[in-house]
């Protein structure tokens, strides 16, 4: 490869000034950060009062946003680590997107579980008295587990970069050139170095495997391991991780082609990415459809007492219009736009991720909530209000500053480092092209 | 004219229908029952109930007043009380009512339940003579019960009258053995062998053992205990401190421990091992 067309790459995949529509961008979500932020305040001076969970719905938004987080947060396993692991290369482009989305998505997750809580001076009990038989410790080791190794493995692969950024000076700010400096002034692209990254990355490749499995089988067996209808399942493992699979997917899409269209990456998140990724989220989407088959339709042929409720309520009751949207947007309109090939061209495939994410969202909300109003013991004695629930706008903000708060984190990441991997694309492209030869 | 007087009939059968409508009442049934628990707890119990589609329902909320000697003069009113979600209520029998009681060996008791806009008046009686239990045991374990009448003014053994032996437990009475009821002999006694061995007790073997009559048309319902040391033992032994999946904290079982602790140390064994690459890395840029 000629050094032009190196240094044109570098240049292509070096961190860019936000423009006009990134301020806009930027602007946008700090607002929404900091009206969530003060919501969260009133919710800590007022109490958990001001949401809508009461004794019944004692699980609102908050824990469906933290499954969504936990759900989205294992792309980075599926891109990183499965992808690597069976030798797909095309994927390179996009495994700093998958790793930066996971810990964001991570990061959050562990936030709003301490919104939840509602005391957050009381969290260190959850370490001085938690009970090792308890998944919600179990969901504690694992997530703390899982962030570590999420920011390893975005870690060992931007070493590299760090050295090409470090040496155009002139194109990054004072700060931003200390932080690399900091990151990884000691790289010298020593071959003994890059064995031992090689060898880390292949270790953490391993390694997040289970431990991405271990993560949201734990989310899932937090509602499983209790006896209430719809989440008596022992489906529930299976069934969250192929949905988690599905939303990263397509939240990678969103992204891929948020940052190809913005920061002018055509020639490196090209048709081919979201055609193949198009594909793996047909084939995800199928998975979690035939899990969803099998989640419902079961104990709906067999109608059992206390799930009669469950189900109808689901099925033609209060939440039949959440949960059949959340059916249609996260899985049937997104298989039926991407099994085309025009479909998996990338505005379309965007709008199928745009469809899968949001739809996503509202099937964790369907999981956690509806059951909670279906108790096994008559709901009794306690105001009309506790039968139903609908988030305040405290939660709402919340939640919703949470999300902006997750882009916010990625936007950030993305003005800083390259958010394709410079190293990786240029040594991939040589090989390519010494094959060829 | 004719189609007018049509009217005129038609107008009256509704109004008629209407008023009947208005007036229909349900029938409520009153029963009355004796009860003296251990020749010491006198009370009464009377059952409201209703017919409604057909079947038996019991009626809540009906005041019921209970009179002595049959007869309800407010003199004789030994107290009112309302019936619960089960249709029954509950009097005991009044300190006032004593020489009363002690005046006659038969008595007669009447319940009454005032006519409300649901049901008209009801009424029931029942006689009552006065009878009491002896239960006694022996030490081979056999249990002898006696059932003794009040005549004029001495107490005379009864003979023919059906009886259950039984040990009390938490959800209900246990047969003493395979014989479900007894008849008293000429001496107006029986005897059951106590066939319940190994049947835990208190922490000092207590069994409570009872005898009753039960819905006796002449007698009520008597019934007369008795604590006997037949029973084992009963040690209580804590699982506060055993290793469950339910335990309190630091006593989960040693298996999930072992499980859980191996693969933290692992997986944290390995990253710190990364850690340490990058301390590596950092000497090689050196």
């Amino acid at each position: 490869m000629e050094n032009l067309e190196k240094q044109k790459m570098v240049d292509d995949l070096l961190p860019q000034q936000f423009g006009k529509q990134g301020k806009i961008w930027v602007a946008v979500l700090i607002t929404l950060c900091v009206i969530g932020f003060a919501a969260y305040c009133r919710q800590l001076s007022k109490g958990l009062v001001v949401t809508a969970m009461r004794d019944y719905a004692s699980w609102g938004i908050y824990i469906s946003n933290f499954v969504f987080f936990v759900a989205i947060s294992l792309v980075g396993s599926l891109i990183t680590a499965v992808l690597r692991l069976t030798n797909v290369h095309w994927s390179t482009p996009l495994t700093r997107i998958a790793e930066i989305i996971a810990v964001s998505a991570i990061t959050f997750a562990s936030i709003i579980i301490i919104v939840d809580m509602g005391r957050p001076d009381r969290f260190y009990n959850l370490f001085l008295h938690g009970r090792l038989q308890s998944p919600i410790v179990w969901d504690v080791i694992v997530i703390t587990t899982y962030f570590f190794i999420s920011i390893l493995l975005l870690y060992f692969p931007l070493l590299p970069d760090l050295q090409i950024m470090l040496k155009y000076k002139e194109r990054t700010s004072k700060w931003m050139y200390k932080l690399y400096g900091m990151l990884g002034s000691f790289w010298k692209n020593k071959p003994e170095q890059f064995k031992i990254t090689d060898k880390a990355i292949n270790i953490l490749s391993i390694t997040i495997i289970p431990v991405a499995f271990s993560i949201h089988t734990v989310t899932s067996w937090l509602f499983a391991t209790t006896y209430r209808p719809g989440w008596d399942s022992t489906n529930f493992g299976a069934y969250f991780i192929s949905g988690a699979f599905l939303v990263g997917a397509g939240g990678v899409i969103v992204a891929m082609y948020v940052f190809r269209s913005h920061y002018n990456l055509k020639k490196y998140i090209t048709y081919d990415h979201f055609d193949k990724m198009g594909k793996v989220v047909v084939m995800l989407a199928l998975l979690y459809l035939y899990f969803n088959v099998n989640e419902f339709l079961v104990p709906a042929f067999k109608m059992k007492k206390p799930e009669e409720e469950h189900l109808r309520g689901l099925f033609t009751g209060e939440f039949a219009p959440i949960f059949w949207f959340a059916i249609f947007t996260s899985m049937l309109i997104p298989i039926m736009i991407l099994i085309t090939k025009k479909g998996r061209r990338p505005f379309p495939a965007f709008i199928a991720g745009i469809l899968v994410v949001i739809g996503s969202w509202f099937k964790r909300f369907i999981i956690v909530t509806p059951t909670l109003l279906h108790p096994f013991l008559p709901m009794r004695d306690v105001p009309a209000s506790y039968h139903h629930y609908f988030p305040s706008w405290e939660e709402w903000a919340i939640c919703i500053g949470s999300l902006a708060g997750a882009l916010l984190v990625i936007t950030f990441f993305a003005r800083i480092f390259p958010i394709i991997p410079i190293h990786e694309t240029i040594t991939e492209t040589e090989e390519h092209e010494h094959d060829k030869k | 004219m004719i189609k007018n007087n049509y009217i005129v009939i038609l107008l009256l059968s509704f109004i008629s229908v209407a008023s009947f409508a208005q007036d229909a009442k349900n029938d409520l049934s009153l029963n009355l029952g004796y009860y003296n628990n251990n020749n010491y707890t006198h009370y009464l119990v009377a059952h409201a109930k209703t017919k409604k589609d057909g079947r038996f329902q019991t009626v809540p909320d009906v005041t019921v007043s209970f009179y002595i000697n049959n007869d309800s003069s407010a003199a004789n009113l030994l107290g009112t009380a309302v019936t619960n979600d089960k249709g029954e209520a509950y009097l005991l029998m009044p300190p006032s009512a004593k020489d009363e009681w002690k005046k006659s060996a038969k008595h007669s008791f009447a319940i009454v339940s005032k006519a409300s806009k649901l049901y008209d008046e009801a009424k029931a009686t029942m006689d009552v003579s006065r009878a009491k239990l002896k239960i006694d045991t022996t030490d081979d374990r056999k249990i002898i019960v006696t059932v003794l009448e009040l005549k004029d003014t001495s107490w005379v053994l009864v003979k023919g009258a059906e009886l259950k032996v039984a040990v009390k437990r938490l959800d209900g009475d246990l047969n003493v053995n395979e014989t479900q009821t007894f008849t008293t002999d000429s001496t107006g006694t029986i005897t059951a062998e106590f066939k319940r061995d190994s049947l835990p007790g208190d922490v000092n073997g207590n069994l409570t053992l009872i005898a009753k009559i039960e819905d006796n048309d002449t007698y009520g319902n008597l019934t007369a205990e008795k604590v006997v040391k037949w029973g084992n033992k009963f040690q209580y032994v804590s699982q506060f401190d055993r290793r469950t999946l339910f335990a309190r904290r630091g006593h989960s079982p040693w298996w999930l421990e072992l499980l859980a602790y191996s693969i933290v140390v692992s997986v944290w064994g390995v990253l710190m091992y990364l850690v340490g690459q990058i301390r590596k890395l950092k000497k090689l840029g050196v």
